[in-house]
């Protein structure tokens, strides 16, 4: 069961008041291309939803 | 979201999707649900981690309400999860990002069918986009 790498005790979430632990960080879009997460938010607000996986 | 994309660009936000993989698996799940919004992924779930979401106990995964909840959305939205990719037990949630880096709205998943309404969303996009 645990081989889903599901966790062994129920954790909580940590919310936070600002997106500086994100801002800095470079993922890749859909294309490959870099992309700087605080960028998405620099000239308007931005919406991001995390999937919990894609399909 | 991908539905109520308009309504969000209305809105005056950017809407964006994160999902867990590598760009081919993201470029995929975008053809695949015909999603017109830019996906950008993170292999390493550094940015699940650091938004402060959590991995999924086997409960908070396949409890019957969970189970229930996610048969119910299926049936309302019409679409059926495939395949999973990805880490299977980390979950997701909602961060609504103003330009000065605050958070005035997150919606962190406690388990695997916790999602948070469009419009409840949408309208936290709205005030964050008027101030």
């Amino acid at each position: 069961m645990f081989g889903l790498g599901a966790a062994r005790a129920r954790e909580e979430t940590h919310p936070h008041e600002r997106a500086d632990a994100l801002a800095d960080l470079v993922l890749k879009d859909h294309e490959g291309l870099d992309v700087r997460v605080g960028d998405l938010w620099q000239d308007r607000p931005a919406v991001l939803v995390f999937l919990r996986h894609y399909g | 979201m991908n539905r109520d994309r308009k309504k969000f660009e209305d809105a005056g936000v950017r809407l964006v999707l994160i999902g867990q993989g590598t760009p081919r698996l993201a470029a995929d799940f975008r053809r695949r649900f015909k999603i017109a919004l830019p996906v950008i992924t993170d292999d390493s779930r550094i940015s699940y981690k650091n938004a402060g979401m959590k991995k999924a106990t086997v409960g908070e995964l396949f409890g019957p309400t969970v189970v229930a909840k996610g048969i119910v959305r299926g049936v309302r939205s019409g679409l059926v999860q495939g395949k999973t990719q990805g880490h299977p037990a980390q979950l997701g949630g909602v961060l609504v990002v103003k330009p000065d880096g605050t958070i005035p709205y997150q919606h962190l998943a406690k388990d695997a069918s916790d999602t948070p309404p469009n419009e409840e969303v949408l309208a936290a996009a709205r005030e964050a986009a008027s101030g």
